[in-house]
């Protein structure tokens, strides 16, 4: 009967010791940390922000042409007007490609932002304009970045199978369903390149500048 | 006078985040995609391409405009310090020069797109070369800006506004 009030004492030292533990652990970053430059990264400037300018900018224009090639009857003679000969099928032409190319380098803006997501180091005790802590957008934007992946993976099947089958011999390449999908997925992706915004303007991620302030150093000295 | 214009929040901005850096996801993806379309089109021998080439071409040109007045204003309220404020020099010049070359390049492509749409004009490839040569610089440069010097984040702001970092 001596027994079990001991082993409770025992795994109550233990939850209270729960934080020193934690604070003793070492992280597998400890182990690069030596290779990682004052910006956290073994590389100046992140590459993830850059990969993404192809994905939402692509993304962006593929959907706007394909809206212009389904509502083309109604622009005929602006674009009369403008002298601007265009056929239908060039403006689904870019609403394809595009799509495709964004597409592929999306993988690449994902696989990017999940390795330098790894190496984050947000300053502490920021609340970002949103009221939210760093883990809590880090945590959105990631998953939210893998989900939109997926989307754009689907979207982009979609508009395949649309070009090549269902819709093959319409001069109406979409259905109007798909540039419903790709106005609202714009608007995530709008939501969700704020949260990488604030990942870097306000927790400092990556940001050589940032990082050097928030360990206290001069920036007049060490980034003249 | 002063007083009518809007305040400035904690990345010393008139609005909530930084617009410049949104407005060019267009230019350079629209212009690099369009260099990209061009080889492809030579190189598989795929004219429709010259055709998605040219409209992101004039995407290009017409989201230019749009991205250098919000880099204006921005880089206005920027506060360069150190060696930020050459590379701010320079990332403005190649943005007003890359205006122009793409205005340039978008009104060639025009003119010879209505004599035959399926033909890509000698030389085009050059010009191609260099128009990617110069958007990759000056996202270089861009990138400068607020990756090393992180102009209009919180922490640098803040200590611009101190008056610890000139």
């Amino acid at each position: 009967m001596i027994e079990l009030p001991q082993l409770q004492m025992e795994y109550l030292r233990l939850l209270l010791n729960k934080q020193m533990i934690f604070l003793t652990l070492s992280s597998p970053l400890d182990e690069i940390s030596f290779s990682l430059g004052p910006n956290n990264l073994p590389y100046n400037l992140p590459i993830h922000p850059n990969l993404v300018h192809f994905t939402i900018g692509l993304f962006a224009i593929a959907i706007t042409f394909d809206i212009a090639g389904a509502l083309y009857p109604l622009e005929k003679r602006i674009l009369r007007f403008l002298a601007l000969p265009v056929t239908r099928l060039s403006f689904h032409d870019v609403g394809w490609y595009n799509i495709l190319a964004s597409c592929a380098i999306t993988f690449l803006t994902v696989a990017t932002g999940i390795y330098e997501m790894l190496l984050a180091a947000p300053i502490q005790g920021v609340k970002s304009s949103l009221g939210l802590g760093a883990m809590p957008t880090m945590i959105m934007h990631g998953v939210g970045g893998a989900i939109l992946l997926l989307l754009i993976v689907i979207m982009t099947v979609w508009r395949g199978f649309q070009r090549f089958a269902w819709r093959r011999d319409l001069g109406r390449q979409v259905s109007w369903s798909y540039l419903l999908s790709g106005v609202l997925i714009l608007v995530i992706l709008a939501v969700h390149g704020t949260l990488g915004a604030e990942l870097a303007a306000e927790f400092g991620v990556h940001i050589t500048a940032d990082q050097l302030l928030a360990a206290g150093a001069d920036l007049n000295e060490v980034l003249p | 006078m002063l007083e009518l214009l809007p305040k400035l929040n904690d990345q010393n901005l008139p609005w909530i985040d930084t617009i410049h850096p949104i407005v060019v996801h267009l230019v350079i993806a629209t212009a690099l995609i369009s260099v990209v379309f061009d080889v492809i089109g030579v190189m598989a021998r795929r004219p429709n391409l010259y055709e998605v080439s040219f409209w992101n071409l004039l995407m290009a040109t017409l989201a230019i405009f749009v991205a250098i007045i919000f880099g204006q204003v921005e880089a206005g309220l920027a506060s360069p310090y150190g060696a930020s404020r050459d590379i701010l020099n320079f990332h403005s010049t190649i943005g007003w020069s890359l205006a122009g070359v793409l205005a340039v390049l978008t009104s060639w492509r025009y003119v010879a797109r209505q004599k035959d749409p399926n033909i890509l004009p000698k030389g085009f490839l050059i010009l191609d070369g260099l128009l990617a040569a110069l958007v990759v610089t000056q996202v270089y440069l861009g990138d400068k800006l607020v990756w090393i010097y992180g102009l209009h984040t919180v922490k640098v702001v803040e200590a611009i506004r101190k008056g610890v970092v000139s």
